[in-house]
């Protein structure tokens, strides 16, 4: 009875170890902002659910433990009278390993640092140049906006029915002077943008991210990137635009660039996409947290 | 000792799990020993399965933490004759229930595994629980929305989806009804027929027994306490080992490579559900992964991996086999492959043709 209950209160103790160990990378992920580097923000909700829960229940196994102390047998339900029915004592062996599988988390947390990745994951994704393809032989319609809209332009957006955000977008950034791309809307803008190829030759754009190889560039082109994440890191997938500039070749892979530039067309692996011709290529700093993040509703925002 | 013991001891038919898993380990540091300590924390393969591992981990947490306290509150409060009134008698009609409850509770798949096994044991016939295991994490408001965002000028894809989802999970319900007897429960026999005396079984539900006996709030809430965190471990361990697998093919597989292999119809079905069923997505952001390959697979392939991967996965599979009988487990997983395989075919000969 004395082993039994010295190895019962073995796996209390781990198991409590484990939790609390578990709240602390939860909460020093949380509290650090760094959580933002694996989960999408509008899912930090949850983050916070899961780290309120992992502390209850770290709180839970404490108690347990505290009071197995005292009573072997208590809180376990099915208890006292059949011990020795149960399946017999795990091997030692298989034990680390399970509470090993616990602990790589805290390992890797504890040591690991938290980096933001952006290049060397997107060589393992594949890059995304194009959005969404324009369906061929849809009707196509106009799409009416509030305010006295050129009729010109309308007609130079017509699309259909369900491309009718993009066309929105598109006509916005069609009157702007010279295109940002910013954090926000970068795969919407890039979507209707290659959406509308003909209708943005020879625009104005700057664009910020890091740079990225793949075969079948020329040498004197690159693709600048994002990543952008839908929930957690697992689902990021790259988005970029390719770069044509004289002195491509000095820019190394995965350095952060600010491209000033005009738009032109290429065709890449089959698709007819925009293309930067750069005019002043700098170098930029990598923001904290790289990712940029679709938005399911940013028509009801234009 | 006693329901600790019976927790953390693997069973025997992990054991071949749990092996692989240290030989996993036992490589992975042989890898590392042969690079200088340094430079080994900041290779670029370490931080990518480092942060794919921890980012599935904190992304399925919340759902877990959700799933084991709703089977805590269940095993506790709920009746086992409050469920069976609930579900409706006629097989036909209970799985019908069971495809559309997804809409009322918009649950993934990591939630669901702990939450349905609590039902089962209060009485929730095998049937009915497969088919909202399947359907679940597809058939619901979140999924349909995010779906038809990813595919905007394509809403066929969204209709698609969902009707392939619950047509399969339909489908297997109804074999499970027809086929499956007896307890689909990797530690215990069917809830009604288990005799009372039957005591020495691995089972939680004896607890709640012994709570009522041990009487008031504080045995109850000692019981509680004690099954979720014995169940957080349990079903923990199957999410680590899943996040430890997706961690290392999304850090050493690239996605294109894999791309690359699928050539026609047939292979790049088979193809994308492999791809479902390896990357383990959730069923709310998947479709943006599936919209990426849109230029690459046809239609319908896509549609197979959308419908596959949420009823299927590493990680799931893991979870499943935590509860369910390895048979069970393997049954449904080859009836799900075969239906959603089939109607992939069916949608991209019919349905999906052309742009």
């Amino acid at each position: 009875m004395t082993m039994l209950r010295n190895r019962a209160t073995v796996h209390h103790l781990l198991r409590t170890a484990i939790l609390v160990g578990l709240t602390a990378l939860l909460a020093r992920l949380l509290f650090s902002g760094d959580m933002l580097l694996y989960i999408a923000p509008h899912l930090m909700l949850y983050a916070r659910i899961a780290t309120a829960g992992v502390t209850i229940l770290a709180l839970c196994q404490g108690y347990l433990t505290v009071a197995s102390l005292r009573h072997p047998a208590i809180g376990c339900a099915c208890g006292r009278d059949h011990d020795h029915d149960h399946a017999p004592p795990a091997s030692l062996g298989k034990n680390v390993v399970l509470y090993g599988l616990f602990l790589l988390p805290l390992l890797f947390g504890a040591v690991v640092p938290n980096a933001a990745l952006a290049g060397s994951l997107a060589r393992n994704k594949g890059m995304n140049l194009a959005g969404a393809a324009v369906p061929n032989g849809a009707s196509l319609e106009t799409v009416e906006l509030e305010g006295d809209a050129d009729q010109a332009i309308k007609a130079m957006f017509r699309t259909n029915v369900y491309n009718k955000d993009y066309a929105k977008l598109g006509m916005l950034l069609y009157r702007q002077d010279a295109i940002e791309m910013k954090d926000e809307w970068f795969i919407e803008k890039l979507q209707a943008m290659n959406l509308f190829v003909d209708n943005f030759q020879g625009k104005r754009v700057t664009l910020t991210g890091f740079v990225y190889r793949e075969s079948g560039l020329a040498d004197d082109q690159f693709i600048v990137g994002r990543m952008a994440m839908t929930h957690c890191i697992a689902d990021i997938s790259p988005y970029g635009i390719v770069v044509e500039a004289p002195d491509a070749a000095g820019y190394p892979n995965d350095a952060w660039l600010t491209v000033d530039g005009t738009i032109d067309r290429t065709t890449f692996q089959g698709r007819e996409v925009i293309r930067i011709v750069a005019d002043g290529v700098i170098s930029a700093k990598a923001p904290t947290i790289p990712y940029v993040y679709p938005d399911w509703n940013f028509a009801s925002k234009l | 000792m006693s329901q600790n013991a019976m927790q953390t001891a693997p069973r025997a038919s992990h054991a071949g799990v749990f092996a692989g898993l240290s030989l996993l380990v036992v490589s992975l540091l042989y890898f590392f020993a042969s690079q200088s300590p340094g430079t080994a924390l900041h290779n670029a393969k370490l931080l990518i399965f480092k942060t794919a591992f921890i980012g599935i981990l904190l992304e399925a947490l919340p759902f877990i933490l959700i799933g084991v306290l709703a089977s805590a509150l269940l095993q506790v409060f709920v009746s086992d004759r409050m469920v069976r009134r609930i579900i409706p008698r006629h097989p036909l009609l209970g799985i019908l229930t069971a495809g559309l409850l997804g809409i009322v509770f918009p649950i993934c798949e990591c939630g669901m595994v702990p939450a349905i096994r609590g039902l089962i044991r209060k009485g929730m016939p095998a049937y009915v629980a497969s088919t909202f295991i399947l359907v679940g994490p597809i058939l619901n408001p979140i999924v349909f929305w995010s779906t038809w965002v990813a595919f905007r000028s394509r809403p066929e894809m969204t209709y698609a989806r969902m009707g392939l989802a619950l047509a399969v999970a339909i489908a297997v319900g109804l074999i499970v009804y027809r086929f499956v007897k007896g307890g689909v429960l990797r530690d215990e026999g069917p809830p009604r027929e288990r005799a009372h005396d039957h005591s020495h079984g691995h089972s939680h539900s004896h607890g709640h027994a012994h709570g009522y006996r041990q009487g008031g709030v504080r045995g109850k809430l000692t019981e509680m306490m004690s099954h979720s965190v014995g169940e957080f471990f349990e079903m923990g361990k199957f999410l680590l080992f899943g996040a430890l697998l997706v961690g290392l093919l999304q850090a050493f597989v690239p996605q294109q490579q894999l791309a690359s292999l699928g050539h026609g119809h047939a292979g790049s079905s088979l193809l994308m559900m492999g791809l479902g069923f390896a990357l383990s997505l959730c069923s709310t952001s998947d479709a943006f992964v599936a919209q990426s390959f849109l230029a690459t697979f046809s239609k319908g392939s896509l549609v197979a991996f959308m419908v596959f991967g949420p009823m299927l996965n590493l990680k799931s599979l893991l979870m499943m086999l935590a509860v369910f009988k390895t048979k069970f487990v393997a049954l449904l997983a080859v009836l799900s492959f075969v239906f959603v395989y089939a109607g992939a075919w069916v949608l991209e000969t019919w349905l999906l043709k052309g742009g």
